[in-house]
Order: structure tokens, then C-alpha cells, then sequence
């Protein structure tokens, strides 16, 4: 902040580099001296979508083990360690990654280095730990439950969606998989995946690129690289027609969730379903907003997500019957919204507006550190190549009121949709 | 993920907000600038080049503890500024900002009012104006409420849901009783169902006054030429008289044994508990001492509650405590859940915890890490414009300056074991502690009744006004 001039220091594709150990393993690093502070990102290509039924959960589960102890460090050390000097942690599981995140002061990057190569290079499992964690992602995913509707709603409808491919189960897993894991498919599971040649590193902050690199050198050199991971070769077959699914709990209201298959991040169209998401959805000037929150009042809150992935994935709608509605109505009127967009398309300043919302956006992934490192390690797992994050923009604006229209007339038609409704009583 | 961070996360952010100041080694805040407006504004600017956006932060003495008897009246009044003014009616509003990308929120806290901006630089003048409409000129559109307190009452229904979504404003109100500390920032079905646009407008024409509010801008501009806008902007506000008593000055009343709330949920599978007691004042000159002691006992992953109740029995996904400081008072609380059959064995050792930290207390170990862990996580929370400008505001609010922030360091780095021993001795509660439960009461209440006289009442009801 001191260093701070006139002019933007913002950041260029430039100001990222990158070097690949000879095992592998790749960096990126943005030197960013604007607080003491710095960050190392781990992405590896792992997650849900490499499990089959018997072991659903156990990439999520594997996240939790890679804190509970390796050679150098044991049990509780690693969490110790970092802490004593400073630095945090945390990491998160998706379909097709798992990330693990910390954060630290750049004056103890060497013992964080130490720290993430002793536990890639020699994770320890121990069986103690196996099973109190084994309680603690139990009541992870009890606690999900307990405190929302949407994780059981959403959880069934993607089960209705994918019925082959690895999408159809939960990142945290089912319960009686949860309950029976083996040390043995934790210990195959560390082998085939946690491989330096199946991760990619961000390192941000107040470090300098030739330092990340020698300690990059020092700690992650020796590992030695593996074969390459199985590829997921199922490939989830054209859905032929509506599927409908409904669940009881106790709610005010019905919770809605609609769900339609499009493809992956690197598709074309990919662009223009994100534009699409935000022009349903973003603000309250929002189509779906205005109309059904503010203007009919059938929901209480009405929402849209589409997010990057590695195959064909779900444009889903998601939204809460207001009270006194029936949620019949609420369906037909997303429906009778997304029916006009593909039917007349949209205005010209609708399109300007989620390009203007995607620049900002832009600035505020890049504002910070761990910003930085997110979205540079996310645009290089899912599409690539970092450089297509400096691209994003340009690329938004590339996207024509045509392309909405195509989007939404190829991907949202009634034969391509899976339907959730989740209220009190499916009876009525 | 490995950690949720997010249900303390709030709590414990917004502390670390309030202690502000320097950490390691080189951290320096960027330089500032401060002045004050005839009517009595305060204003703070921040140049911060590294994104073209500008972040801008109000608060004004607008919070729940204004309510009265009116739950809730607080929060829509904060909420109903963006239904609109003269120039700006609400779908023009929406429509405007949406269209540049702008976030502009208003909302309420407990003790203030707030509202929260971020823009493109280059849109700057637009949105300022905006802001000033929205602060000075708000019409409080009767359509408009209309709508919003129907779509509050289902939500207010629907919170209930959610253990976690209610927990808290139940846990305010068993501990402070009737004093307005223990107000529903959200309302209740009852209270906000009697509310009207009168009450609104009653209640903004007495609160939201410049005289006790500040702005913060911080981001792309240039200082000078900001201070001319926002004079300029801002100069009209007309000054304002809050009469009558301050209620937060009122007396907490201190429990006297300990007690249990019992919030029935039928269907629910687990048990979610806070265990608390009165906590400190935002102003305590043991404010930083306290945070340091608190992340060793609850406020990290390796504290002394996580370990034992996650790490190394696996009762729950999280462990925390955390002090919630205010002007006048605040409360510390432990939080955690786990399943309904573990309910007494996750209790029973948060207890063993607390009573560990009184009786082992800390070593020099932990307490080196403590502070090495405080002193490292704080300079990512001054990173980015919204940041830097929110906690001006709470520098004004809570009426702490450099000083205060200059000597952040030196005051984690001067605690000693010996002075540890009795922060933890005068600020952690050791007895007269309050339980506060949601859960499964058909499968717990004869369990819990051991913790202390259990008042029982139902989630889907509507809470008292004082227990």
C-alpha cells in the first residue's frame, strides 16, 4: 500500500509467472508486496467425479486426512506448526478439485513449504485419526442437513440428472459409505492422486518469484512424479425427457430447484450461459428478481448458479414459494420467463449491464491476495491456461444478445430439465 | 471443507476489525485523511490505486437498540432506504446501479446503522449521489414496504428452519434480558407485522442525523477532489437532536446461577448450544489481551475447544467462542452442535474445556503461538478499499485511533503468562453460565435439566420479550 502510485497497479497476465519442477509439478507466482503477507494455493485434479459408489465422499474425506499427520510432522503438528508461526488454513472439495489453502506471513513461507512437502511426499495414516475424523465429516454433513433444506434438495435433483456419470452422488459422500472407508482406499487414494505432476501451485504475495522458486526446488523437487490418474471415461447419455422428483421435510413454504444439463468450462458456450445466469438472476433489476421477488411476489428469493467444471454440468434454478402460493405457479412462471428470452431475446442494455457487472467483479477477484491465487489457480485447472482469466473480460464482451438467445433455446427446453420440490406435505 | 469457518467468522472478523492496528514486521495502514462537516459529520478518506473501484462505508447511531417495542423497525428502516427517493424511485434505483455494476446495501446492527458501497471508480459521482439521496431524501414508499414486510414475514418463518439462523438472537436475549442489547435486530412475525411506513419515517427523522454519523470513502481517487464532492454532497444533511435516555447506558443485569433454554425442534437430529455470560465492553483496556486469550481457548482451529470436541473425539464439525464487545457491554459464548445422542458428552466436555482453561491455564508455548497467530492474520484484514473504509467507521464509532492501532503490537507482545492468568481469571466465566439449545427437547430436556432450571419453549413460536 505504501508503494501504492498514481497510476493502477492492477494486474496484467504478465505479472504472473511460472516455472514447472522436473517432477511436474507447476507454479504460478504474482509477487504482490502490498501487505507482508502471503498465500500458497494447492489445486489437485481430484474430487468427487474420481469415486465410484462405495468410496462416495472419500476425496472430501481424504482433504480432512491430509491434516491429521505425515513423517516429519505427525498428528496435530501440521495445524500446530502453521498456527505457531502465524499462518491459518483451510481447504474445500469440489466434483473435480480439491484445494488446500494458506495463508501466512511471507517471513515463514519456508516452514510452510516444509509443511505442504512432508505431507505430499509422506502422508502417515493413522488409524486413531481415521476414525475420530470419521465423525467429524459425519457430522459435517448431519450438520448441512440440519440447517438448510437446499442440501437435500439439491443433493436429490443432481442425483436425478446424472444417473451414470460420478456427478450423481454427493461431495460428501452417502452415509453408509461414510461409515464403512478402509485406511487401504485412503492410502490408494493418496498414491494414484496426490501426485506432484497432478497439482498446480499459486503462491501470492510479498515473495519474490526466484525465492518461491527455491524453496519450490528445496521442499517439492524430490518428490517423485506417478503415472497419470485413471480417466473418468463415463460420459452421462442425452437426457430424453423431464425428470421430476419430490421431498418432505418440514418447511414454511416449498423449496424449488431446476436444473438443466449444459456443458463444461471449456465449451464455447460457455461465456454466454455465465451472462445468461447473471441477466436471470444478478441484482434486483434481474429478470427472475423483479418478476417473481419483487413484481408478482411468488418467492421469497429466487436464485441462479452455473459454475465451471470438467464435464457437462447443471444451469440451476433455484427458488422459495412465497407464502399463500402454490408453487406450481412459481415453476411456470420461471418457465414463462426463461420462454421469453428464448422467444424474443434480450435488450442490448440488459447485455451491457452483465458486462459492466463482470468487469467490476473482475477488480474484485484481483483486489486481494487470496483473490488472486483462487482465480488463477481456477482458470488454469478448468480451462487451461491462468491467461484466460485476463481474457475473461474480453471474452464476456465478445458474447452478443444472439448468443443468449441461442444458449438458452439450445440448453433450457423442457426435454433437457430436471425438476426438485421439496415441501411439508408431497401429498398435497 | 475442512473448517467452517463462517459460523464465528463474523464475530470473530468484525473483533479483529475493532483491534485493528499493525502486525508484522513492515505492515503500516496507508495514510488517511479525517474531517468533519459542520453538521457534525465525520469523514474519513483512504487513497487506495491498486483496482479502479472506490469502496464507501457509512454508519450512523440507527440500531436495534432504537427499536423500542417495535422489533425490527430498525432493520427495515435501513432496509427500506433503497425503496427509493424523489429522483431515484425503486426500479430506476435498481436499475441504475445494477447497470454499472454497483453493490450499494443498507442494514442494521445492533447498535448502528450502516450502509456498504462498491463501485467502478470511474462511476463515482453517480453513486455518491445516489448514496447522499438514499442517506438524506428516501421517500419510504408504502407499495414498496408493503412488499418487503410480507417477504420479511415468511423469511422470519422460514429462519426458523435453521438452528444456527436463530441461536443467536435467542442467546442475546436469555442473557441480557430486557435491556436493548437484547433486541431482535431481525424482529419478530408479531412485531414487524404491526410495523407501517409511519413508524419508519418516525424512526429514520430521529436516527439517521449526521451529528453521530460517519462516512468512509477509501479507493481510486484523488483526496482533494473528493473532499470538495463530498462537502459538497453532504453539507446539506440537516443536523439532528436524538433526545432521550441513551437505553444502552441502562444497567446489564448479571445472572445470578446458571440457566438453560430449551428451544424445542421437533424434527431436529441435532443438538446446536451456545454456552455463555457476560462478556466485555468494546472500550476494555484488556480488549486485546482478551482476543489473544480467546483464539487460544476458541478462535482457531488448534484452540483448546476445537481440539477436544473436534480433534479428538470427533463430536462436532466445529468448536468455537468468541466475544461479541459493544459500547456499553457484550457477551462471550461458546458455540458448537453435534448429534442429538452426543448432546451430554459435547456439554459436558466444552465444560471440562472451560475448566481446564482456569485451572492449567496457558504456558508460554501457547501463548507464543496465540500471539504470533494474531499478530499474522491481521494484515489481510486491511487488504482491500471496503476493508480500509469499514474500519474507519469503527474507529469512529468505538472511538479508537492511531495510538490505539500503534500500539496493537506492543500490546499482544506484552502479554505475559502471570497477566494472561488473570485476564482469564476476570474475563472467562467459570459459573452462573447460560445454555442456550436447540434441539430435540422429547430426546434431551430430562438430560440438560442437570446444567440448570430449564425454561423450554418452541422454535416455531414467537420469542418473548425477555426470559
Amino acid at each position: 500500500m505504501l508503494l501504492a502510485s498514481l497510476t493502477h497497479a492492477q494486474i496484467k497476465a504478465d505479472d504472473v509467472q511460472s516455472f514447472t519442477l522436473g517432477n511436474g509439478m507447476k507454479f504460478l507466482v504474482v509477487e504482490d508486496f502490498s501487505i507482508p503477507n502471503a498465500n500458497m494455493y494447492l489445486f489437485y485434479r481430484v474430487g468427487s467425479r474420481n469415486e465410484y459408489q462405495g468410496i462416495t465422499g472419500l476425496s472430501h474425506f481424504f482433504e480432512h486426512m491430509m491434516f491429521n499427520g505425515a513423517k516429519k510432522y505427525g498428528p496435530k503438528e501440521f495445524d500446530r506448526t502453521m498456527e505457531f508461526n502465524g499462518g491459518a488454513n483451510n481447504a474445500y472439495t469440489r466434483e473435480d478439485i480439491t484445494v488446500y489453502t494458506n495463508w501466512f506471513p511471507a517471513s515463514v513461507a519456508d516452514i510452510m513449504f516444509d509443511l505442504e512437502a512432508d505431507r505430499i511426499s509422506s502422508l502417515s495414516i493413522d488409524s486413531a485419526m481415521v476414525e475420530s475424523e470419521r465423525g467429524v465429516v459425519i457430522s459435517e454433513r448431519s450438520t448441512s442437513l440440519e440447517n438448510s433444506p437446499w442440501a437435500l434438495l439439491t443433493q436429490s435433483v443432481q442425483a436425478q440428472a446424472f444417473q451414470e456419470h460420478p456427478y450423481h452422488w454427493p461431495v460428501i459422500g452417502y452415509l453408509d459409505d461414510m461409515k464403512n472407508w478402509k485406511q487401504a482406499d485412503l492410502e490408494r487414494y493418496f498414491k494414484t492422486y496426490y501426485a506432484p505432476n497432478n497439482s498446480i501451485v499459486v503462491v501470492s504475495g510479498a515473495m519474490k518469484t526466484a525465492e518461491v522458486k527455491r524453496l519450490a526446488e528445496k521442499y517439492f523437487a524430490s518428490i517423485p512424479e506417478q503415472p497419470s490418474p485413471p480417466a473418468v471415461n463415463i460420459v452421462e447419455p442425452p437426457q430424453t425427457g423431464e425428470r421430476r422428483i419430490l421431498l418432505e421435510k418440514e418447511v414454511n413454504t416449498p423449496y424449488l430447484n431446476i436444473a438443466y444439463r449444459v456443458p463444461e468450462a471449456n465449451h464455447p458456450d460457455y461465456y454466454a450461459l455465465v451472462l445468461l445466469s447473471e441477466i436471470l438472476s444478478s441484482g434486483n433489476s434481474s429478470r427472475l428478481y423483479a418478476e417473481l421477488v419483487d413484481e408478482k411476489q411468488l418467492a421469497t428469493a429466487v436464485f441462479t448458479s452455473y459454475q465451471e467444471s470438467f464435464d457437462p454440468t447443471l444451469f440451476n434454478f433455484y427458488a422459495v414459494t412465497n407464502k399463500g402460493i402454490n408453487e406450481t405457479a412459481l415453476e411456470n412462471a420461471v418457465y414463462a420467463i426463461i420462454e421469453k428470452i428464448k422467444s424474443e431475446g434480450i435488450t442490448e442494455k440488459e447485455l451491457q449491464k452483465v458486462k459492466n457487472q463482470k468487469l467490476v467483479d473482475f477488480y474484485r477477484q484481483v483486489e486481494t491476495i487470496n483473490g488472486k491465487s483462487n482465480n488463477i489457480g481456477t482458470y488454469e485447472v478448468f480451462f487451461g491456461d491462468y491467461r484466460k482469466m485476463f481474457e475473461a473480460p474480453e471474452m464476456f464482451n465478445k458474447v452478443t444478445a444472439e448468443d443468449i438467445q441461442r444458449v438458452a433455446n439450445t440448453y433450457l427446453h423442457v426435454k433437457n430439465r430436471t425438476v426438485g420440490i421439496l415441501k411439508s406435505d408431497t401429498s398435497k | 471443507m475442512k473448517f467452517m469457518k463462517a459460523i464465528y467468522l463474523c464475530l470473530f472478523v468484525s473483533c479483529m476489525l475493532l483491534v485493528s492496528g499493525i502486525s508484522a514486521q513492515d505492515f503500516k495502514l496507508p495514510a488517511y485523511q479525517q474531517f468533519t462537516l459542520k453538521n457534525g459529520l465525520k469523514v474519513f478518506l483512504v487513497e487506495q490505486h491498486e483496482v479502479p473501484t472506490i469502496s464507501v462505508s457509512v454508519i450512523m447511531p440507527a440500531g436495534a437498540i432504537y427499536d423500542g417495542e417495535k422489533a425490527g423497525l430498525a432493520s427495515l428502516t435501513a432496509t427500506a432506504l433503497k425503496h427509493g427517493t424523489k429522483n431515484f424511485p425503486k426500479a430506476l434505483l435498481d436499475e441504475e446501479l445494477d447497470f454499472i455494476g454497483a453493490s450499494v446495501n443498507t442494514y442494521a446492527s445492533k447498535e448502528s446503522a450502516g450502509l456498504s458501497a462498491t463501485f467502478a471508480a470511474k462511476d463515482r459521482n453517480k453513486v455518491l449521489n445516489i448514496i447522499q439521496e438514499l442517506l438524506t431524501a428516501p421517500v419510504f414508499d408504502t407499495a414498496e414496504f408493503s412488499k418487503e414486510k410480507s417477504r420479511t414475514l415468511v423469511q422470519l418463518e422460514q429462519a426458523k428452519e435453521s438452528p444456527r439462523a436463530v441461536i443467536g438472537s435467542y442467546f442475546d436475549k436469555f442473557l441480557y434480558g430486557d435491556h436493548v442489547y437484547g433486541n431482535i435486530i431481525s424482529g419478530t412475525v408479531n412485531t414487524v407485522s404491526g410495523l407501517s411506513t409511519k413508524d419508519l419515517q418516525n424512526f429514520y427523522a430521529i436516527n439517521y442525523i449526521p451529528n453521530g454519523s460517519a462516512i468512509a470513502i477509501a479507493g481510486d481517487f484523488n483526496s482533494k477532489e473528493m473532499k470538495d464532492a463530498v462537502t459538497k454532497l453532504f453539507s446539506g444533511w440537516k443536523k439532528g437532536n436524538q433526545s432521550g435516555t441513551d437505553m444502552a447506558k441502562q444497567t446489564i443485569s448479571k445472572p445470578v446461577n446458571n440457566r438453560v433454554l430449551l428451544i424445542n425442534k421437533d424434527d431436529a437430529k441435532e443438538t446446536t448450544f451456545y454456552i455463555g455470560a457476560p462478556g466485555i465492553s468494546r472500550n476494555n483496556p484488556d480488549y486485546v489481551s482478551v482476543e489473544v486469550i480467546n483464539t487460544l481457548f476458541g478462535g482457531r482451529f488448534t484452540s483448546m475447544l476445537n481440539d477436544e470436541l473436534r480433534v479428538n473425539t470427533g463430536l462436532t464439525y466445529g468448536a468455537r467462542s468468541g466475544f461479541s464487545p459493544l459500547k456499553n457491554g457484550g457477551s462471550f459464548s461458546i458455540s458448537t452442535f453435534t448429534a442429538k445422542e452426543t448432546t451430554e458428552q459435547a456439554i459436558d466436555k466444552a465444560l471440562e474445556v472451560l475448566q481446564a482453561l482456569h485451572q492449567k491455564g496457558v504456558d508460554e508455548t501457547s501463548l507464543t503461538s496465540a500471539k504470533n497467530y494474531v499478530k499474522g492474520q491481521f494484515p489481510p484484514r486491511y487488504e482491500t478499499s471496503s476493508q480500509l473504509a469499514s474500519l474507519m467507521t469503527q474507529m469512529f464509532w468505538y472511538n479508537f485511533d492511531e495510538s490505539f492501532i500503534n500500539n496493537f503490537q506492543k500490546n499482544v507482545d506484552g502479554l505475559t503468562v502471570t497477566k494472561a492468568k488473570e485476564i482469564i481469571a476476570t474475563y472467562f466465566p467459570k459459573d452462573k453460565l447460560q445454555f442456550v439449545m436447540v434441539g430435540r427437547s422429547a430426546d434431551i430436556k430430562k438430560l440438560v435439566e442437570k446444567y440448570g432450571p430449564v425454561t423450554e419453549v418452541e422454535i416455531t413460536g414467537e420469542p418473548k420479550k425477555a426470559f
